[in-house]
């Protein structure tokens, strides 16, 4: 038995390591983000002076709001598209599943540096060549950089979720009659729900820091937040850069409570969700 | 249940002909929009590149020229001075993965099994919020922690665990860091969920075959958490391998990855055709690799498999 | 420079695939012949660049304006003035080297949504010919007056159509005086300290041609030699006698490297060095050697990119920085000279720190080489890709 409390006890001390560890650069930037010197790195003295800096320089803001409207509207089509793939492929699945499932898996095997090279290329000569002019906007190339990874790993969630719930109840819906956009909408939709959410969280959530992509394929006057610090890191970075972090963190941390609350209250808790993140 | 199921089998053939014919649509339809914009996003910018790593780069100017097809370029790739960069790459990616395993497996057992269960959301959360932190800041906070004159180097030297300032920095132990930290989450996760979910037959399957405690964890909650944990492995090793940037900025001219030697093809030196046949490469080894590990665990879990048998027929 | 350079360069790629539509031709044409073509370029110039991007005529401005430039070139507060008289939010993007900045442009076609790039003079008549640069308006400019003549009509853009010179620098080296003890003065010393006291805290510019220069200079080699012998020498020594002891390629130590003290022995351009200085906390810590016994003088230059969307809002800016007032202190930030006439009194004048790493004396200037573009750009692109390789490995 004492064995067994020793174990328990090192598990612990381990866990508290773990959390430390994860969470040491995080306090390293928030602590930062109250330098008052000129650069990031080198500490000067205490101050808000960058957190006043943040509202002077446009590109900075400009930066956060292109990557969170990129993040939105990737995170739509990626939940849409994945969403339906993967209820596809849970309840559909025929011969074509084997090479789409391929196709999925490629998507996410193949490493961010490839799908950059090969996209700026591509949406060159279709803006160029095609004429597709659309493609020349900078928002466009990085939703479309950022759907790709995104649809897959939905599909994937939506499928592992959709498996394990037994088919029963649509096909109940079809025996009375409803019809299979009916169906859909109201009996497959609010089952895979969780995932769907799931799914579209993470979505915006890679697509928030997805930085190899968006250098790629971005267009400057449309530059992404990751893109900026990228920049930034090249020539010393500033302490804003760890302030507008630290707001941005904050700002998550309340939208997480937020969400938190209104699934606690929908009778999700949040293991369940994360769960489901997990492909559970 | 079982009147359902035997509803469905015997309704599922008719069901077709309840359908007015514009409804009638192919089992696939529903894959159809995401099909299409893999293959105009993914497929075609990538078959696009495949073709460049035929060619040749014709001057100083012109990226790529495909008159002349070989796989010269392959061979330029994998020359040594090229190759030694991939095997960096592929060591990074191993211990990288490796030690992220060996954080992971107690730290998501723990959290599976021995955490309270009311707080265990909030750790959960509490181990995806690095993750809302750009990864670029995150990286940059391991700079300033490791660098010489930097919070870890003091600590140590206050201490006496050290005579002389931490030179960490710009070495491949900083490589390791950063790469372990960006990537432990997608570990936890799923690993997590992988041992969440064992949880009521490994208690049941311990308590009756009385088993050991090690021995419960090497031969029965291990085993039935092993998609979780492949998931894991996977999620961090493909990311990885492609990734340079943490690589960059704290391992410096020692962090050069496979991924920059690609971008420098594309960003600097402008030979489309030779950073192409290195993208190529890059994805074949992950491929390959990838294949590898799975075929060393399936011939591994040889043994494992019989006790797993005996573990689920146990249990139902 | 001699026209025969980018001439030959151009045949070599006449063949490539990039745009170029007919127009284009007609100016590498023009360009091949030597005092003929200068006329016939100055006929045909306004109307013939390659046309897709709106040219400016004086409208209003635009809200916006990206710059792609080296970093930290300009000064904040000067930008933050510019916004604050005219409108336009300013952004600013930078590149390590003039390879990484066409790279850029080539592989965006237009599409890459910079107005303004600051490309090294060497490399302009190539990025003209290949339709990357968009021709300037100089009605829009008039303080190109400011300008000294001797920095206007330079060979890689005769008559300023393209570009107007923006600032000039050289190339040394900052060291860690409490880690080297000795004096260095050469790039022989450079290469000795690099391998012995600061090896594995040596950082070189992540730019080609400076890094093959540490060799050749230190080495009496011609820096734009074409020799393939020379080539191969650079590569061997670069590749086994240098990268093993390199922990970065970093073309602005000035940024963080130095007021973080990162490395013992930087490579890099007099500007930076002297902003790394002035921001670091000791900065009697660090010494600046100007590189021995030959070394680099490069001028940067305003430019606007083919497709820029923002053309007035660049225009205007390009105007707003050439005044004697905001080049003294543009000075002051970057601690590069302009070309605007008179600066070096300006500069005095208003008292400004460390003008030692700013101004050099005629003889030394003696010691500074321009690049020249030459069908070697492969090879010393290759040379760069492969001493990054094997410092990694």
């Amino acid at each position: 038995m004492k064995r067994l409390a020793l174990t328990d006890l090192s598990l612990k001390v381990w866990a508290v390591i773990v959390f430390a560890f994860l969470f040491a650069p995080i306090a390293v930037i928030i602590i930062y983000s109250f330098n008052e010197g000129r650069l990031l790195v080198a500490w000067n003295e205490f101050g808000f002076g960058s957190f006043a800096a943040i509202v002077t320089k446009p590109a900075i803001t400009d930066a956060v709001m292109v990557s969170i409207q990129t993040g939105f509207v990737a995170a739509l089509i990626a939940t849409a598209l994945g969403t339906m793939a993967g209820v596809a492929l849970a309840r559909r699945a025929g011969k074509w599943a084997a090479p789409f499932l391929l196709l999925l898996v490629l998507v996410t095997v193949t490493p961010e540096i490839v799908d950059a090279v090969s996209l700026l290329p591509w949406m060159v000569f279709l803006g160029q060549d095609l004429g597709l002019s659309i493609f020349d906007n900078g928002l466009v190339r990085l939703v479309v950089g950022h759907s790709l990874f995104a649809t897959a790993v939905v599909a994937y969630i939506v499928r592992s979720r959709l498996v394990g719930i037994d088919e029963s109840l649509e096909e109940a819906a079809a025996d009375l009659y409803a019809p299979p956009f009916k169906r859909f909408t109201q009996i497959t939709l609010p089952l895979v729900m969780p995932a769907v959410l799931a799914g579209g969280l993470l979505s915006f959530t890679l697509s928030l820091d997805n930085t190899i992509v968006s250098a790629f394929v971005q267009v400057s006057g449309s530059t992404p937040w990751p893109v900026y610090v990228l920049s930034a890191v090249r020539t010393g970075l500033r302490p804003e850069i760890a302030a507008v972090s630290t707001i941005m963190l904050l700002l998550t941390l309340l939208a997480l409570g937020l969400v938190a609350y209104v699934l606690r209250r929908a009778g999700d808790s949040a293991t369940d969700i994360a769960k489901t993140v997990g492909g559970g | 249940m079982t009147t359902l199921t035997e509803r469905q089998s015997a309704s599922s053939p008719k069901a077709p002909r309840r359908r007015p014919r514009w409804m009638k649509l192919p089992s696939f339809a529903l894959a159809i929009p995401a099909w299409a914009w893999l293959f105009a996003f993914f497929v075609a910018p990538v078959a696009l590149v495949v073709w460049f790593s035929f060619g040749y780069k014709p001057g100083i100017f012109g990226t790529h020229a495909n008159d002349v097809l070989s796989f010269d370029r392959y061979a330029e790739a994998l020359s040594p001075t090229f190759f030694a960069t991939f095997q960096n790459t592929l060591w990074v990616g191993v211990v990288g993965t490796l030690i992220c395993l060996a954080i992971s497996i107690p730290f998501a057992y723990w959290l599976a099994f021995k955490a309270p269960v009311s707080r265990r959301g909030i750790l959960l959360a509490m181990v995806m919020i690095p993750f809302w932190t750009n990864f670029l800041v995150r990286t940059i906070g391991w700079q300033i922690i490791l660098a010489p004159s930097g919070v870890l180097s003091e600590a140590l030297q206050s201490i006496g665990a050290l005579d002389e300032p931490l030179e960490i920095l710009f070495t491949r132990t900083a490589v390791l860091i950063g790469v372990v930290y960006n990537y432990l989450p997608l570990m936890i996760l799923p690993m997590f969920v992988a041992f969440d979910r064992v949880a009521l037959p490994m208690r049941e399957a311990s308590k009756d075959l009385g088993a050991g405690r090690w021995s419960t964890l090497f031969n029965v909650t291990l085993p039935l958490a092993k998609p979780g944990i492949v998931v894991g492995i996977l999620l961090v090793y493909i990311p990885l391998m492609g990734d340079y940037i943490t690589a960059t900025v704290l391992g410096g001219a020692k962090g050069n990855m496979a991924g920059q030697m690609v971008a420098n093809q594309f960003q600097t030196a402008q030979n489309w055709a030779l950073g192409s046949a290195m993208a190529v490469v890059l994805v074949l080894t992950i491929l390959t690799t990838v294949a590898i590990a799975a075929l060393i665990s399936w011939l591994a879990a040889w043994p494992l498999r019989a006790n797993q048998k005996l573990v689920l027929g146990d249990k139902s | 420079m001699s026209h025969e350079n980018p001439v030959r360069i151009l045949a070599s790629t006449a063949a490539t695939k990039v745009m170029k539509s007919e127009l284009n031709r007609r100016r590498f044409l023009a360009l091949s012949g030597t005092t003929a073509g200068a006329a016939l370029l100055a006929a045909c110039s306004p109307q013939s660049g390659t046309g897709s991007s709106p040219q400016a005529t004086g409208g209003a401005l635009e809200g916006g304006l990206s710059v792609y430039s080296w970093g930290d070139y300009d000064d904040p507060d000067l930008v933050n003035e510019f916004t604050a008289d005219l409108g336009p939010n300013v952004t600013f993007d930078s590149f390590n080297s003039n390879e990484e900045l066409i790279s850029k442009l080539v592989a965006a076609r237009g599409t890459s949504g910079y107005d303004i790039v600051v490309p090294t003079g060497p490399f302009l008549p190539q990025m003209i010919e290949n339709g990357l640069l968009s021709p300037l308006n100089l009605d829009l400019i008039p303080n190109i007056k400011h300008v000294d003549p001797a920095f206007l009509g330079r060979d890689w853009d005769p008559n300023n159509e393209y570009s107007i010179s923006k600032a000039w620098g050289t190339t040394g080296f900052v060291y860690d005086k409490t880690k080297i003890t000795r004096e260095l003065t050469s790039w022989k010393d450079f290469i000795d300290a690099a391998q012995n006291e600061a090896s594995g805290k040596t950082s070189v510019l992540d730019d080609p041609a400076p890094l093959l220069g540490i060799y050749y200079w230190a080495n009496g080699i011609d820096w734009n030699t074409t020799d393939e012998a020379d080539l191969a020498a650079a590569e061997e020594f670069l590749t086994t006698q240098l990268a093993p002891h390199l922990s970065a390629f970093d073309s602005y130590p000035g940024g963080a490297a130095i007021p973080q003290a990162q490395q013992i022995l930087m490579q890099c351009w007099n500007g930076d060095a002297r902003l790394g200085i002035m921001e670091s906390d000791e900065p009697e810590r660090w010494q600046w050697v100007l590189g021995s016994p030959d070394t680099e003088l490069w001028m940067d230059n305003w430019a606007i990119a083919e497709g820029a969307t923002n053309p007035e809002a660049a225009h205007a800016f390009i105007n707003y920085v050439l005044t004697p007032e905001a080049a003294v202190r543009q000075l002051d930030y970057t601690g590069y000279q302009t070309g605007t006439s008179g600066i070096e009194d300006l500069a005095r004048d208003a008292e400004l720190e460390m003008l030692d790493l700013v101004f050099f004396d005629e003889e030394t200037i003696k010691t500074m080489h321009t690049q020249t573009i030459s069908e070697a750009q492969q090879r010393i692109v290759e040379i760069w890709d492969k001493t990054k390789v094997a410092a990694g490995s």
